[in-house]
């Protein structure tokens, strides 16, 4: 392998499963502008694929990136993003991005790939084999059919225990749109399993023997990764630790540091007590418990251990052991997930006996975990489990499906809570059988699409949470009030960001979040406490911006949004600062180029701006603001009738909500009537290439370009 | 009893020692735990003089411990091996093992029961015993580069004496060694002068440095292939005689 110039592996793989062929291209040469990850995917698909391409064409690509960090020691890196014409977008495919975590971003880069484009259709069932210079599609016809375990225990047979094996299931291989590709057991990106599918493209295998160079001073990389270290709370960065300490100032609840001395995971052999400092960094994997936060204080019983990505020491996948599921079900009784995709199948139900945090809901999860994983199928950050509850609670499943269809699942094991449903549902959710199979696999687009169900009740229902365009909300107004609901106008699936929340629900009371939000964002106005909103001020509207544009470095430097940025931490003897600038100062002695933080914000910008670019072209209009930033109803009412910006409420106010969108296109350099970037504001960011292409088709603000035009 | 009237570096080493006069074949090996320790305080390992076959190392005194109910697979004591010393992210580089059991432990994709991220979680860290005399690794060397870090006695690489023949790797049976093929050189566990970065590294205290113990006889080896140079052959079978009790058949001597 050739030797790194620094941070980056140097080289991105690009395979045409159409004809075979194979080629190289120079990561800095041709993406240096966009860094990686969802830059470089973004980029792929704005000058490849032309505007309305659907998500199974073969003209569709698909891009595995990742980016300078991963695979380093920089703790919180090992994430891909996976970038392609998204098939659940309501009402036409856009562009969208999967990521997942797991181990495939760091051998990626030791098999000497920063990403891997993938494009065209292979005549039949192929998996990519690839270790280091040697590249290969191979036969998959033995494999299709089958989930994705079998895959990567297969795959591993021929490349090697520690290889890492990306697969898809039989979801993806039916094209469902709900569908993901997952690495290392459970680690997987929503939403373009079936776009490889499409590809027939059934796995990647990785295989990689080579080294990232560190650029920089040994011993300055060294002091710099316990910095970040130091930094660390738990997962979603919450400084604070949910119990009372003597080593802590503050506790709060609702954090996920859950590790309180005392506890223990009970399933590992022989068991392991959480002991001494938790402020200790040789301790810091005892801080998260996923279970235990998302399953209650049983679940420290059936904890054998944490798991996670490479080189994260917050481990946010907790493998769970429990012997009654392999008892009762003849499944593993090892499982591990986090956060949605721990509770997969405790989703599903309307009620479970003993309870959302009893035993039977714990055995749901684990077989909801075990069935999905492998078969492949996506939730739509949880948005599928609510569908089926509100369809089968109002009487919709009935009245839609074939009398024979719907008598065909047992419904009375269904109310009962017994997770042996799920061993029907998930299946022929995943293999598209019936109609039930067939429509909701698409996502919440596929109930508007084919049993002409209306956006507008999903838009009205609190309960569904569902956001806009065939996707839900995700952290919007009840962690961050206009902060939160201008993040989620923004994307063309859920918005995936947690810059923000990460920040407002770090555990810090709001008097010590204003004192850091003031150095941070300029005032501590741009920070409100959870459910005591105050109107809109521009501070919000630059906090908004800054929290995008570190989503997108994060996802194209191969770091973990769900753990960034780190602007506060456990720390009092700091006043809890963390620091703005380390994504800048990891990345400058990973790759030996020194870069600033307002340099490197700027190609955070730039690449986000590129995604707004590529939307404007896909939908031909420049309309944004009219027909891409929306809300919900749900958002501007209050089942109490509270008022906005009362305590207590998560309510907001449709004027207030406008005004934060002017502010926010305003901070953009976007023109505010359609909530386009201006060729001043594509200038800016280097992206005048975009401009041009968008000025040929009218697509640019000003010069007689009317928005809704 | 037969005297013992051959010379070389275990003799030489004995004489050194002051032990020489006592020494026989048999008499060696009745105390020889003893003598061990007594040239391994002065230092005899390192008195043959350059260019002598070098057998044997002193006991290091310290070791890295695991405990894989504590491991969490995160990589960071890999990432932290190579970074730290290296300059460079590079699991394949890593004196500790960690990717290689990440997913099915020990046995692979095709061993039954399965360990790792795919079977019940179980991470077995792969570990470097520092093994005592006869050190697989350094006894294969043809080269001599392998020898005790004077800190730690830890057996390390010498890179200006390594030239890449790769026989250290066959030998050793727990495949710890690791090999740069940038480099062309062999290296493996050194214990970072006695401040291991990966112990420094692990997030959930899954390792430790400890005083030294002799691993080699309890822990499941693969089987190595037994590598001896010829020159040093000679030394080895001044010391690796039959047992007390064993009868032993005389071959005859090729050329005799």
């Amino acid at each position: 392998m050739t030797q790194s110039p620094g941070g980056f592996a140097g080289r991105v793989l690009r395979v045409d499963l159409s004809s075979g062929k194979v080629s190289r291209e120079d990561t800095a040469e041709k993406y240096g502008d966009v860094l990686g990850g969802t830059g470089i995917g973004y980029r792929v698909l704005f000058d490849e694929v032309p505007a309305g391409t659907g998500p199974f064409d073969p003209a569709n690509k698909l891009v595995f990136a990742t980016g300078a960090l991963a695979g380093t020691g920089v703790p919180c890196n090992g994430r891909t993003a996976v970038t392609a014409v998204f098939p659940t977008v309501w009402p036409a495919p856009l562009a969208g991005s999967g990521h997942m975590g797991g181990q495939f971003a760091a051998k990626l880069k030791y098999a000497g790939y920063d990403a891997l484009i993938l494009e065209g259709r292979a005549d039949k069932p192929v998996w990519l084999f690839i270790r280091d210079g040697r590249v290969e599609l191979r036969d998959a016809s033995r494999l299709w059919g089958g989930g994705i375990r079998r895959a990567t225990l297969e795959i591993s047979q021929e490349m090697g225990p520690d290889c890492v094996v990306a697969a898809i299931g039989q979801a993806g291989e039916r094209l469902a749109p709900l569908a993901i590709v997952a690495n290392s057991v459970s680690h997987s990106a929503g939403g373009v399993g079936g776009v490889m599918g499409s590809k027939n493209l059934k796995a990647v295998g990785v295989q990689g023997s080579g080294s990232l160079r560190i650029a920089g001073p040994r011993d300055e990389w060294e002091r710099l990764i316990k910095h970040h270290l130091s930094l660390l709370g738990a997962n979603n960065q919450h400084v604070v630790p949910a119990f009372p300490s003597p080593e802590s100032e503050y506790y709060n609840p609702g954090s996920r540091w859950v590790g309180e001395p005392g506890r223990r995971w009970g399933a590992a052999d022989p068991p392991v007590e959480i002991t001494g400092s938790i402020l200790d960094l040789n301790r810091i994997a005892y801080r998260s418990n996923s279970a235990a936060f998302f399953l209650g204080e049983q679940a420290w019983r059936h904890t054998v251990r944490g798991n996670g990505c490479t080189a994260c020491p917050i481990r946010c996948h907790t493998v769970v052991k429990m012997p009654s599921v392999a008892a009762k079900y003849g499944i593993k009784e090892v499982g591990q997930n986090t956060c949605v995709g721990l509770v997969f199948g405790r989703a599903f139900f309307r009620n479970m006996p003993g309870g959302n945090k009893g035993l039977g809901s714990l055995e749901a999860c684990m077989v909801g975990m075990h069935l999905a994983d492998d078969y492949g199928l996506w939730c739509n950050y949880g948005q599928l489990q609510r569908d089926f509850v509100k369809l089968y609670s109002d009487g919709t499943l009935k009245a839609r499906l074939p009398a024979k269809e719907y008598a065909s699942y047992d419904w009375d094991k269904y109310d009962a809570g017994d997770p042996a449903f799920l061993f029907d549902l998930i299946p022929r959710l995943s293999e598209r059988q019936g109609e039930l199979g067939q429509v909701m696999s698409q996502g919440t687009a596929g109930l508007f699409r084919h049993w002409g169900l209306k956006e507008e009740d999903w838009k009205r229902d609190h309960s569904t949470l569902y956001w806009k365009m065939g996707h839900p909300k995700h952290h919007a107004n009840e962690d961050d009030g206009q902060c939160g609901v201008l993040i989620n106008t923004q994307y063309n699936r859920d918005a995936q960001c947690h810059s923000h929340t990460n920040f407002v629900r770090n555990g810090l009371p709001i008097e010590e979040q204003k004192r850091l939000a003031g150095g941070i964002w300029g005032s501590p106005d741009s920070v409100d406490a959870v459910g005591d909103y105050r109107p809109m001020n521009v501070h919000k509207a630059r906090r908004a911006r800054w929290s995008l544009v570190r989503k997108e470095l994060h996802d194209s430097l191969g770091l973990c949004n769900w753990m960034g940025p780190w602007v506060a931490s456990p720390l009092k003897e700091q006043g809890y600062r963390g620091d703005d600038s380390l994504e800048s100062k990891l990345f400058s002695l990973a790759t030996g180029r020194a870069t600033s933080r307002e340099e490197l914000d700027l190609m955070g910008e730039r690449i986000f701006t590129l995604h707004r670019a590529l939307t404007i072209r896909d939908m031909g209009t420049l309309a944004m603001r009219e027909k891409h930033d929306l809300t919900p109803d749900w958002l501007y009412e209050d089942k109490h009738g509270q008022q906005p910006f009362t305590q207590g409420t998560i309510r907001m106010d449709r004027a207030d909500i406008a005004t934060a969108l002017d502010m926010f296109y305003g901070v953009m350099g976007w023109d505010k009537a359609s909530g386009a970037p201006t060729r001043e504001t594509y200038a800016r960011l280097g992206l005048d290439g975009a401009a041009s292409a968008l000025e040929r088709l009218n697509l640019l603000p000003g010069d007689g370009n009317e928005p809704g035009k | 009893m037969k005297r013992f009237c051959g010379t070389g570096p275990i003799v030489e080493a004995a004489d050194r020692c002051g032990l020489g006069g006592e020494l026989s074949r048999r008499g060696f090996l009745v105390f020889s735990a003893g003598a061990l320790a007594s040239m391994a305080a002065l230092g005899a390992a390192r008195v043959w003089g350059a260019g002598a076959p070098l057998v044997i190392l002193e006991n290091p005194q310290g070791l890295l411990f695991a405990d894989p109910a504590r491991c969490v697979g995160c990589q960071r004591c890999e990432l932290a091996c190579t970074e730290f010393n290296d300059a460079v992210a590079a699991p394949s580089l890593s004196r500790i093992k960690i990717s290689r059991n990440l997913n099915f432990g020990p046995a692979g994709p095709s061993g039954a029961p399965l360990l790792g991220a795919y079977g019940n979680g179980l991470v077995v860290q792969g570990l470097c015993r520092q093994c005592p005399h006869p050190v697989p690794c350094a006894t294969a060397c043809p080269q001599d580069a392998i020898v005790e870090d004077k800190a730690t006695g830890a057996r390390v690489v010498d890179e200006a004496r390594c030239v890449g023949c790769r026989l250290c790797q066959r030998a050793c049976p727990y495949a710890m060694m690791v090999f740069d093929e940038g480099k062309g050189k062999a290296s493996k566990c050194f214990l970072c002068q006695g401040r291991p970065r990966c112990v420094e590294a692990c997030p959930a205290q899954a390792l430790r440095y400890a005083p030294w113990r002799d691993l080699t006889r309890e822990s499941p080896a693969l089987a190595a292939v037994s590598v001896i140079p010829p020159e040093k052959a000679g030394a080895c079978a001044e010391c690796h005689v039959p047992a007390r009790n064993t009868p032993v058949k005389e071959r005859p001597r090729s050329g005799s």
